[in-house]
Order: C-alpha cells, then structure tokens, then sequence
C-alpha cells in the first residue's frame, strides 16, 4: 500500500511540473495520498490510537 | 521585514530540497546502503514529509493558495503526532534501547517529529513575512531552483517507491511493525498482510485500566478459583469507635505500640490507639499537590515512627507524628490536620510486571526492611503480582508472580489462576505474607518473597474485606463499614 501512495504522489508530482493546467487533479491526487497515508497509520496504531504513555 | 514574490519562491524552493534531499533521502539512503527499512509507522511518517514537499510544489507552481497552506499545517500537525504516537513505543525505555539505528544519537522516529514541528515553525515565519501582494499574480513559470526541486524531488520520491516495492510489496500487502533488513534480492524480500489483521481498535490500549472497585465482587468463597479450601472461623467482630472522613480502605497495626493506622478513601490518614476508640493524630492528604493520589487503599507501619500509606495508583507517602510540625510548612500537603503530622515523602512507586495495574494493599516485611503490595487484576491485566520495594531507596527489590503449592486444587481447570483473587490487605507476620482477597473472602498465606502460595484459606461471613493486620497470634480483617473480623492466624 505504500508503494501505491507513493506512486499517486509522484503521479501528483508530475502534473504540477510537466501538466500545470491539471491542477485539479493533482490536488485530488494529494488529498487521496494524505487519506491512503492516514489510513496507514491507523492501521498500524489501531489497537491503541493514542500514545501508550501517562496521558 | 517582508519577502518579494521572487524572493519566497527561492525560499520555497530551498525549503523543498532540504526536506527531500535530507530526511527522505537520507531514509533512502540507509536502506539501500546500510539495508534499513522502515516500519509500518516509519512509512506514514515519511510519507507525511514527501507530502509535505508535495505542497511546496504546489505553491513553487501556483502561488500560496489558502488550500495549500491548510494542507501544509494539517501535514505539520499530523506529522508531529504521528511522531508522538510512534516515539512513545520507545522513549521510556532504558538508555540505548532505541529501534533501529540512531542518527547523530537521535532515533527517525524522533527526527521525524522535530522535522514536523520545523516545517510548522517555517509555515509560520513564512506567512509572517509574506508581503500583501506576494501571491497576487502568481507567475506559473518555474526559475532554475524550482525546476531542480521538482526533478529532485520525481528522483527521490521515485527512490523511495521502489524501496517501499521491494520492502512491503505492491497492494494489498502493507508494511510491517518489525520489518526486515532491505535486499536487492527478491528471495528475501517478506510482502505481509498481518497488519490488516488481528487486534480490536481501541483508543489507549494495554493503558485501557479503571480504577478497581470491589463494590461488585462476589464475596462466596465456594465460587472462588481454589476448591476445597479449609475454613477459618471468625472468633468475633471488632469496631473502630471513632468518625472517619470518608470510607476505610485499610489497616495496619504497629506490632510494638499495638496502634492503628487507618486510610480511608478521601484521603483521610488515621493514628488510632490500641483499642481503636481513640484518634492519636490525624490529616486529610491533599490530593492534588504534586503527586496524583489516587484513593488510599494501603496502609503500614515502617518501624519507629514512621508511617506509610499507598494509593491505588502506587503513589506513597511517608508520614510522622511531630508534635513540633510546622503548620504553615505543613500547609501545602494537607487538607485538614490535627497540626501534629509531619509529612516526610511523597513518591510514586515503580514497577515491572506489575506495571499498569492498581494496589489495593501495603505490607511492611520487617526482617527485609522492604515494603510489598500486591496487585488487582484488570480485564486488561489478570494476573496477581507480588512487588516488593528497599525501604531505603523505595525502589522495586524484587517481583513475582506467585505460583500455587501443590496442595491447592482449582476448582475448575480452566482456572488455574490466583488472578481471581482481588488482594485488598496484606501483612507481613512471622515470616509469612498474608493477603485477604475482597473476592471470594479468601485469605492467601504466601511466602514473603512471594513466589509461592502455600495455603488458602475461607473465611465465610466476610463482605468484602478491604484491610488485613495481624495481632500476635490473630488475624484482624478490617471491612468498609470499619468492622473488624477477628480471625485466628494460621501458620502452613
């Protein structure tokens, strides 16, 4: 799953340098992999969403 | 001080490369030269730092639209929680004991937060600078710097892809919590999908703990985890004759004066006489001073004058009768006071095994000069753990788990534990540590170090017992409502 949210970033990446006018897109596309990358870590950290420390 | 729209875009682009040449490409660099991969965590973590870059290029290219700047500090605040959460798996433990190799003696996952916190730092001192008309005509063309930025950052972003191909696998497989080292070579290459798997959302985990409460224990001691216990009788009933601020949760006895010490769960501390009817001295703690008290639950006499009461949450305080007390120095530590206390220590007792549970009992080992408690089991946490503490530093000497003599039957098979037991007083006397359970009114006879229960005892006509002392040859076991069940001592 990593190794597609960094491919939508540089899919993101490359219409910001070479497709300027394809801005709408690209956001999506950085929306989409800030969404992939929370749900990541969620997963990771499921079973105790805060630090496991003295809060 | 203001920048020109010429000027923040050279910034901006700087701003970019640093991010994605240091920390993200150093990450790369690690672990194709030195086969470091990262964890699941360690992946959201630096693709929070990618993303963040990614939004620099956003605005290298369109100018500071409001939306990029909210993505940025939403980046920058979910980073530094991200690093948050991660860095508490490690930064308690011991010196060096770190994940994966340190950088300049800083683990990423650190690093990680403090490049999250810098990157908010420079959101904010570059919108303190911006002038009015920086962002207005925004020329989409890129100068030399920007173009780098972007190249640099297609070729280390790309890097890091093909790391994250190689090191978690295409999806649906995701990363790992304890991933291997990186290779070149597909044969070692490991593509999970146990963290999809397994284990229930909760918000705080094995810290998920409420504080005990023995108000719905089952007090029949047929129902216990031991089956045919022998009996103890209780001989007859005793009463503390004196008004008590609050509700008992523990009593000692000092075996050279024969007085009492009394706790009560607001906080109330009680030096009583050798017939219970009269009140020595007496303090109500304040809680909220310094430490966390939680409510008393043990109580011990330390030899001499020396007088030491337990909250539940393992925070102590260590207490003198002094009729030269000061009272305004004593101020600050009591609610109410007779004016001759005096307090000598406040700390909070650290534990192993026994950490996160409560205690609900305090004993004073004499021959060892160390104190004991015992713990109460949690649906998080069931298991009895005896800890025992150096009355001279008041840290941990030793902890057990207890193991159950031969001669203890369970009464069924599934339950082989003595976490049933809800251990709320304790005593050390003879030699023996004896433990009153407010479940299943059972008393445990131990040895002091705790390793091994020998014998256990019912004691039928007990309602949840919440204190233990011993008097010579007798047993007292002290009840909420301040009755005190006199029971003969038994010595396996």
């Amino acid at each position: 799953m990593e190794f597609l949210d960094l491919l939508i970033i540089l899919w993101a990446a490359w219409l910001v340098w070479r497709r300027p006018e394809r801005e709408r897109l690209a956001f999506r596309l950085l929306v989409v992999a800030c969404l992939i990358m929370a749900l990541l870590f969620l997963v990771g950290t499921r079973t105790s969403l805060v630090p496991g420390v003295n809060i | 001080m203001t920048v020109s729209q010429r000027r923040l875009r050279t910034i901006l682009a700087g701003v970019v490369v640093i991010l994605i040449a240091g920390p993200v490409g150093t990450a790369v660099v690690l672990g194709v030269v030195y086969g470091e991969s990262p964890c699941i965590l360690c992946w959201a973590q630096r693709t929070s730092m990618i993303l963040i870059g990614l939004v620099g290029l956003f605005v290298l290219r369109y100018g500071p639209r409001p939306r990029y700047l909210g993505m940025a500090v939403l980046l920058g605040t979910s980073g530094v929680f991200m690093a948050l959460r991660h860095s508490a798996l490690h930064l308690a433990r011991d010196v060096g004991q770190g994940f994966a190799a340190p950088i300049f003696g800083i683990h990423t996952y650190v690093w990680s937060g403090f490049i999250h916190w810098t990157v908010l730092a420079v959101i904010g001192v570059l919108l303190l600078l911006l002038r009015r008309d920086s962002a207005e005509g925004w020329r989409p063309e890129l100068s030399r710097t920007g173009r780098f930025s972007m190249g640099l950052f297609v070729v280390v972003v790309g890097a890091n892809a093909l790391q994250a191909f190689a090191s978690t696998g295409p999806p649906p497989f995701i990363g790992q919590s304890d991933p291997v080292r990186f290779s070149f070579n597909p044969r070692h290459w490991v593509w999970s999908l146990d963290e999809w798997t397994g284990g229930a959302i909760s918000w705080r985990g094995s810290w998920t703990v409420s504080e005990p409460d023995v108000a719905a224990l089952d007090p029949d001691p047929a129902h216990g985890p031991l089956a045919g216990l022998p009996s103890l009788a209780i001989s007859r009933w005793e009463q503390i004759g004196v008004g008590l601020e609050g509700t008992l949760t523990d009593l000692a006895r000092d075996p050279e004066s024969g007085r009492f010490l009394a706790v009560t769960d607001r906080h109330g501390v009680y030096l009583l006489d050798s017939t219970l009817s009269r009140r020595l001295h007496h303090v109500i703690l304040d809680p909220g001073y310094s430490i966390d008290l939680s409510p008393l639950a043990g109580a011990a006499f330390l030899g001499g004058d020396t007088l030491a009461v337990l909250a539940t949450n393992k925070s102590y305080v260590l207490l003198r009768p002094d009729p030269a007390a000061d009272a305004d120095l004593e101020w600050r530590h009591f609610l109410a006071t007779d004016g001759g206390v005096t307090e000598l220590q406040l700390g909070r007792f650290a534990t192993v095994r026994a950490r996160q549970m409560y205690v609900m009992s305090l004993a004073y080992d004499s021959a060892a000069d160390e104190l004991v408690t015992l713990t109460v089991p949690s649906p998080r946490h069931r298991r009895l753990v005896v800890s025992r503490f150096s009355r001279r530093d008041l840290m941990l000497a030793s902890e057990h788990v207890p193991a159950t003599a031969a001669g203890l039957t369970p009464s069924t098979p599934d339950r082989t534990t003595l976490a049933d037991y809800v251990v709320t007083g304790a005593v050390v006397a003879d030699g023996l540590l004896y433990a009153v359970s407010a479940a299943y009114s059972t008393v445990l006879v131990a040895d002091p170090q705790g390793r091994m229960v020998r014998a256990a005892y019912a004691v039928p006509g007990l309602m949840r017992p919440i204190g233990l002392a011993a008097r010579g040859p007798q047993l007292l076991v002290a009840q909420a409502d301040g009755r005190i069940a006199v029971v003969e001592r038994p010595v396996p």
